[in-house]
């Protein structure tokens, strides 16, 4: 077992210290588990709250968050559906500002709106309607300084990673749910982001492409080794891809647990795998013997 | 074949069973009433009046004339409606300065402004191409800021996810994704348009197709008057379909 970085302070522990107690753990993690070759940075995610008001509610959507993702870590987020899985990445990605806490990419705290150093592809594709398959994929490339010819060459090429080799000049109306998601995470990768945050790519896409899917883009990791931070509410993808795995509890949401997994954990005959697969579990409040008296 | 022939049946048969039913009514009541022609002439003279106006280059000049304060009022109307109405979709102090203003004149209809524009611009063409701009731009300003409004907000995200500033975000992404919106607002305006160009020719022009309808209705020849009307409808149908055609060739990508 691997999981070192333990419970999360509570935050009135945190608030007293003043520390950023798991960060500080997990430094010590990174450091020794990645030799960062990449270009990936560090994400760290500092007392982070978050706060909606909709029609004069309040919704406390996170409460004090706090972790911290080595450069070229891959990191997954599981937890409850509705706990803020997706609002702790628009925070990530510095789309959205947090009611209180900070965010630092690199070491500089992330700023509101564009970010050079993001890729992104969202839980709902968001295509251009208007723009072919390829299009999509390639405006990204032009508007980060691309010329047409290299946008399109980088397009094509993340296309047929993801499949869709033949639907370049399709249309998004076309495209079935799954396929739609893929082009998503086409346009995310094709920026060779450093920091890469996927919210459930492969929710919409079968589970025969799904798994094939998983491979190819653990592959494609290895080629740069960006910063990702992936969140799924499948524990055995979270396995298959992370480095480590971040549990969020129920809404408002705070940081469960960090579970670290290491390369034995993720073959999927073996009895470290169930073990991790259960310890996952369990911090999500499902028992590992169902049906198993 | 058979199926060739029921297009053909449905395309072209129907359309002329309709015109011939209104032809039907308007004899009908010429008989009915036994109306003298300068009050009501039959369609025939009319027909042959149409014909013989179109002979004419004075027709033309009038047709011309009407077409450029339309046009020229439409283009002038449309461009600064799409602007403002983005500025208003995109900056909310702009909006909240803008709002008031806007929604207090658009209920000024153009036809309210005749009277001013005819005591500040006289009968010239300038009056015209003003009143359009006006009718234009209230209903291109109006559906330009809702449309920038109703964009899906994924859309937005990706686009500054992907690295696009606030302006090219609301070029690229937002007025595109409004487009389909504004081409339909884009069509009704034209008819509105239309409308103020004629209307506001009735009441004082020195050239035009309202013009040549006001004098030949001083004049007693009716069927002129008439002729005038359809060209008139002819001319509007005409224009919708035009920009129909071009926001289709423009949009179509499904």
């Amino acid at each position: 077992m691997s999981s070192d970085a333990g419970m999360v302070p509570r935050p009135g522990a945190l608030a007293a210290s003043g520390a950023v107690a798991p960060c500080a753990s997990d430094a010590v993690d990174g450091s020794r588990k990645a030799p960062t070759s990449g270009h990936g940075g560090e994400l760290v995610i500092d007392r982070v709250f978050h706060r909606y008001t909709s029609a004069g509610r309040q919704t406390d959507v996170l409460h004090d968050v706090t972790f911290r993702i080595a450069a070229g870590e891959v990191a997954c987020v599981v937890g409850p559906s509705g706990c803020g899985k997706s609002t702790l990445l628009g925070l990530a990605a510095g789309l959205l500002r947090p009611s209180s806490g900070t965010l630092r990419w690199d070491g500089a705290p992330v700023a509101i709106g564009r970010n050079r150093h993001l890729g992104m592809a969202f839980q709902q594709p968001g295509l251009f309607p208007w723009m072919s398959v390829r299009q999509n994929v390639a405006i990204g490339l032009r508007t980060r300084g691309h010329n047409r010819r290299d946008a399109r060459r980088i397009a094509d090429e993340f296309l047929d990673t993801v499949g869709l080799a033949d639907f370049k000049d399709a249309y998004p109306s076309h495209l079935s749910g799954g396929m739609a998601q893929r082009v998503g995470i086409a346009r995310a990768l094709a920026l060779r982001p450093r920091l890469l945050l996927l919210d459930e790519p492969f929710a919409a896409v079968d589970a025969f492409t799904r798994l094939k899917l998983q491979q190819e883009f653990k592959a494609l990791l290895k080629l740069n080794r960006p910063t990702v931070l992936f969140v799924t509410h499948d524990v055995p993808e979270a396995i298959a891809l992370g480095d480590v795995i971040v549990v969020m509890s129920q809404r408002p949401a705070t940081v469960q647990q960090i579970i670290r997994v290491a390369r034995e954990d993720r073959d999927r005959a073996s009895p470290a795998y169930a073990r991790k697969l259960a310890e996952t579990l369990e911090c999500l409040g499902v028992t590992s013997d169902l049906g198993n008296e | 074949m058979k199926r060739g022939a029921g297009l053909l049946a449905r395309r072209v048969l129907l359309p002329v069973v309709g015109v011939a039913c209104v032809l039907a009514v308007w004899e009908a009541t010429l008989l009915v009433y036994r109306l003298p022609p300068i009050v009501l002439p039959s369609p025939w003279s009319v027909a042959t009046t149409l014909v013989e106006l179109v002979g004419t280059a004075a027709f033309w000049r009038d047709v011309g004339v009407s077409l450029y304060e339309f046009i020229a009022g439409y283009a002038v109307g449309v461009v600064l409606g799409v602007a403002v109405g983005m500025l208003i979709g995109e900056s909310r102090y702009f909006r909240l300065a803008a709002t008031p203003v806007i929604e207090s004149l658009r209920f000024i209809v153009p036809f309210a402004w005749i009277p001013l524009t005819i005591l500040w611009f006289g009968t010239s063409v300038t009056g015209k191409i003003l009143l359009v701009a006006y009718a234009v731009f209230f209903v291109m300003v109006v559906s330009t800021a809702r449309a920038m409004a109703q964009v899906e907000p994924t859309l937005s995200r990706v686009g500054t996810m992907l690295g696009m500033g606030p302006w090219r975000l609301a070029w690229k992404v937002h007025l595109r994704a409004a487009a389909p919106t504004l081409a339909s607002a884009a069509r009704a305006a034209a008819a509105i348009g239309w409308i103020a160009v004629v209307a506001a020719e009735y009441i004082g022009a020195s050239a035009g197709l309202g013009l040549m309808i006001t004098n030949a209705a001083t004049s007693l020849t009716t069927s002129v008057v008439i002729a005038g009307m359809i060209v008139i409808g002819l001319v509007g149908a005409g224009v919708s379909a035009a920009i129909g055609a071009l926001s289709r060739a423009w949009l179509d990508y499904r």
